[in-house]
């Protein structure tokens, strides 16, 4: 923790002379005593610590200032790349997370009767370790999984602790997520990801992604420049998100069709043959194929699907081809085919092969291959590698498009099932409740022989766990450090901001090594988080010491990136793949084609449900924040809107309460009634319906979308469906 | 003497929140103290559709209603023109909130007394933030703060330029002025 002595003016000791002039009445109130105090100069001791924000997966920097132990302020740190000097909401919010009541401070065991008691960490490290044994040595490891959301120890330390048992099971949240967009991206253009260039554009379209709402700062800066350049923004959602305010047009697209919107201005390019086509020839493979393939699927024909008129389909692609090659379909990330539907896999796809029309691959203003550094290799005596596991991550022969590096978390449910899988681990992941539906999933997972659950609240996840772990909150730990990619790339660092505020919690660190050892795989765990962060700093010429020193953010300046670079395509092919083999293989077309959505809501009172975050909540993780469900509640956030026409063909009006129900699921909620949402669609907010009674802020506030959602998975690319929700509406008591 | 004011550009305003958590944070508030609130307003039909964010907070306006009607002179118009509250004097009447035109007052339930928008950029300089909590917060530069006397400064030539108005015209002489 780096100390700087700072003097602390209260802001009331400034105004204490004007105080003196008002207290005119004769006497001196407490108020304006307190006050001359404070400017009587009272000195405190202010330390400060760089950390990085939790509230979200962009880990954005900032300094937290600590008076008396406690955490006051907090400021984004300038140099972080994400940041760039300002917070969201969500993130000043999180950080009350340390102090929450609703905090977990001691392992809890599940009784007979199904209730949680206190245990030490020694009984719940070799009871665990047994039963870990036990299923080990009945059958394999492989019937041993994890799941995390990445964080930056995190995803080491769980990793390495699979690892050393032997097992390949190590899932992020992506099946939830954004696993079929980054596992399609692959297909066609050999990268899981890329960057819009939006600041520098003419023109950006953003397909189910609203800046303004999952907020990354720097992003939100960036689409303010953009708009200062003149660049021309479009918005494809079925909801109209709060980028508008930032935005040129919205497209109020039918939700799950966005594939037949880019397959359509696809077409408009090929067959006016405004498209790049030298890029083309040059870099790609299959393309005639594909041009033939998508011959009819023509802005008439998409109209009918998407709702979107012929006329604007044309417009957007014309303008696209005039603003190219500073023009791009910005990468998305869950928003509308991250996981969404049984074709987002084949938009991610879709959307690659429209940016190569474009001929906008590292272009200013265009799609951008950004650089990145990591770690070296690591003392190998200190940090001894682990042996890879022999198995194959499960789930891959099922859907052998799914990124690996991420794997298909929803599957497990049907291993446990089966029985193949019969320990799971789960390290800040709520997939009881985030991922699929939560009764399927309950249901699945108590078939197993262990459930553990490390996080720092009850979650939903933690009360089907047979053991419970509490977590250090990220404001109490030092972590590995977090490498950033961009135009210049950087490494960041999560540091230890106060002491912990519940003695008997642990840092994930800690919490996995110790695990490991009592699992008889301590071997590969002989060292402190704080020696692995500053020899893998040292790999890239810094130190911990260094880094901290720097103000948590160090840059590669050497590493920048330029435009126009030639890129090497890491497909199979060495080529972007219109026609991609693997796809075939996996019972797809090898060229994107439209593909239906698994459901469509037959009108009446049938509406499909579509999530989408809020600016003050990530996920489930958030709603148990005081700071920001106080605004869900006084400005009735968790409502679900619904199209104005609909609400009055149905009878209801703003405030209603309504009835939402399907097979799955029926719950009350109140409604928005509004312009700014496709007919078609029932926006359910994707952060309430808290079901665990140990989160007193958030409990039973709102529906929660994934009880409405039935189990399925994405055929090739095992995302988790989370859009393929077909629900009626009524007005409640009607 | 300065004469300090505001300025908020709705048509940046993206209705994030950051301002109203920001100030919690920064000025240590409860979480149901909310020195900002917001006002949001859906125009035209589907699918041209706009919608305008107002967010609004003491106005520290020069003709205060709160400060006339405060019993015990904790509400009240400092040297400085910012509008204060002398916790010490508050005994919890209400008559301020009551009378506030723009409902930006607000009751701290632990302490018994209302509270409302210091602009506290005026102390917050030594102990990290340079500029009132709201303004540093805002992700789109929404906000402005400065000294409506000086026509040297960002915020008196940027509401020259817009033609920024006090969100209610002059009813109060309120020292907010608003873009929309």
């Amino acid at each position: 923790m780096s100390e700087h002595a700072i003097t602390r003016r209260s802001f009331l000791a400034g105004s204490a002379g004007a105080v003196g002039l008002a207290a005119t009445a004769g006497y001196m109130g407490f108020g304006a005593w307190e006050q001359a105090h404070a400017a009587g100069g009272w000195r405190r001791e202010v330390t400060t610590a760089h950390s990085l924000c939790n509230s979200c997966s962009s880990k954005c920097g900032f300094t937290g200032y600590v008076e008396d132990g406690r955490l006051t302020k907090m400021i984004g740190d300038v140099d972080h790349p994400y940041c760039e000097g300002t917070l969201c909401a969500r993130g000043y919010g999180y950080a009350s997370i340390a102090y929450s009541e609703d905090r977990l401070t001691d392992p809890l065991k599940k009784n007979d009767k199904g209730e949680f008691e206190a245990i030490s960490w020694d009984q719940a490290y070799s009871e665990i370790a047994e039963k870990v044994k036990a299923i080990i040595s009945s059958n394999g490891p492989e019937a041993l999984a994890m799941v995390q959301d990445p964080r930056p120890s995190g995803s080491y330390y769980t990793k390495r602790f699979m690892q050393a048992l032997g097992s390949a099971n190590v899932y992020t949240h992506g099946a939830a997520c954004n696993l079929s967009k980054n596992s399609g991206f692959t297909q066609a253009i050999g990268a899981g990801d890329y960057a819009s260039d939006v600041a520098n554009s003419k023109m950006t379209m953003f397909i189910g992604r609203s800046y303004a709402d999952a907020i990354r700062p720097s992003s939100v800066h960036d689409l303010q420049r953009a708009r200062e350049n003149g660049a021309y923004i479009v918005l494809v959602d079925p909801r109209c998100n709060n980028t508008i305010t930032l935005a040129d047009e919205w497209v109020p697209i039918n939700p799950g069709t966005d594939l037949a919107l880019v397959l359509a201005m696809s077409n408009v390019l090929i067959k006016n043959g405004l498209y790049d086509k030298d890029f083309v020839a040059e870099n790609g493979i299959g393309f005639d194929e594909w041009a033939a393939a998508i011959a009819d699927h023509t802005p008439q024909w998409a109209e009918g699907i998407t709702g979107i008129p012929a006329s604007t389909i044309e417009r957007l692609a014309v303008r696209f081809a005039e603003c190219a090659p500073a023009a791009s379909i910005e990468p998305s990330w869950r928003g509308a085919f991250g996981c969404s539907y049984a074709n987002s896999g084949e938009t991610a796809r879709a959307i690659c092969l429209f940016n190569t029309l474009l001929g906008c691959w590292n272009q200013k203003g265009g799609a951008l291959f950004l650089p990145s550094v990591s770690a070296g290799e690591v003392d190998a005596e200190k940090f001894p590698a682990v042996p890879k596991p022999e198995g194959k991550i499960l789930g891959s022969e099922e859907y052998p498009l799914a990124l690996s590096s991420m794997g298909v978390n929803v599957i497990l449910a049907d291993k446990a099932r089966e029985g193949a899988v019969k320990g799971l681990f789960f390290y800040n992941s709520n997939m009881a409740a985030g991922y699929a539906n939560p009764d399927y999933l309950a249901e699945s997972f108590s078939n197993l022989d262990l459930m553990v659950a490390i996080d720092v609240q009850m979650s939903e996840t933690c009360m089907l766990a047979d053991y419970v772990l509490p977590d250090t909150s990220y404001l109490e730990r030092l972590e590995l450090p977090e490498f950033v990619g961009g135009k210049v790339p950087a490494v960041t660092l999560r540091d230890r901001v106060i002491e912990k505020v519940h003695p008997n919690t642990k840092p994930v660190d800690e919490i996995f090594s110790e695990l490991a050892e009592a699992c008889g795989v301590g071997e590969y765990f002989q060292f402190t988080v704080d020696e692995l962060a500053d020899a893998q700093l040292r790999t890239v010429g810094l130190s911990l010491e260094g880094l901290r020193q720097a103000g948590g953010t160090a840059r590669f300046p050497e590493k920048e990136y330029s435009y126009g670079a030639a890129v090497k395509w890491k497909t199979p092919t060495g080529k972007v793949q219109f026609s991609s083999e693997a796809c075939e293989k996996a019972g797809l077309s090898p060229v994107p084609v439209w593909v239906e959505p698994r459901t469509k809501p037959a009108g009446g009172n049938q509406f499909r449900v579509i999530g989408g975050k809020q600016a003050i909540h990530t996920h489930t993780q958030t709603a148990n924040i005081e700071p920001l469900m106080e605004i869900t509640k006084k400005y009735n956030l968790e409502r679900v809107w619904m199209n104005a026409d609909r609400a009055a063909q149905l009878g209801i009006a703003d405030g209603d309460e309504v009835e939402v129900s399907n097979e799955e699921h029926t719950g009350r909620v109140r409604v928005k009634v509004t312009q700014r949402i496709n007919p078609e669609a029932l926006y359910v907010p994707s952060h309430y319906g808290c079901t665990s009674p140990d989160q007193h802020t958030a409990y039973n506030i709102g529906l929660r979308q994934m009880d409405f959602v039935p189990f399925s998975i994405e055929p090739g690319y095992g995302g988790a469906c989370t859009q393929e929700a077909i629900v009626t509406v009524k007005k409640a008591g009607a | 003497m300065a004469r300090y004011g505001m300025l908020i550009n709705t048509k940046k305003c993206i209705g994030c929140y950051a301002c109203r958590v920001a100030c919690q944070r920064q000025n240590d508030l409860l979480p149901t103290e909310d020195f900002i609130r917001y006002e949001e307003k859906e125009t035209g039909t589907y699918p041209t559709v706009r919608v305008e964010t107002v967010p609004l907070q003491c106005m520290h306006c020069e003709d205060a209603p709160c400060a006339a009607v405060c019993p015990t002179g904790a509400a009240y118009i400092g040297a400085d023109g910012i509008v204060q509250v002398d916790h010490g004097r508050c005994i919890g009447c209400k008559y301020c909130m009551a009378a506030c035109p723009y409902q930006v007052r607000v009751f701290n339930e632990e302490t018994g007394t209302v509270d409302k928008c210091r602009f506290c950029t005026v102390s917050a300089e030594t102990s990290g933030t340079k500029m009132c909590s709201c303004v540093e917060a805002c992700l789109t530069g929404a906000r402005l703060f400065g000294d409506l006397d000086d026509p040297e400064s960002d915020i008196a030539q940027e509401i020259a330029a817009t033609n920024a108005q006090p969100i209610a015209g002059d009813l109060t002489k309120a020292k907010i002025f608003y873009v929309r």
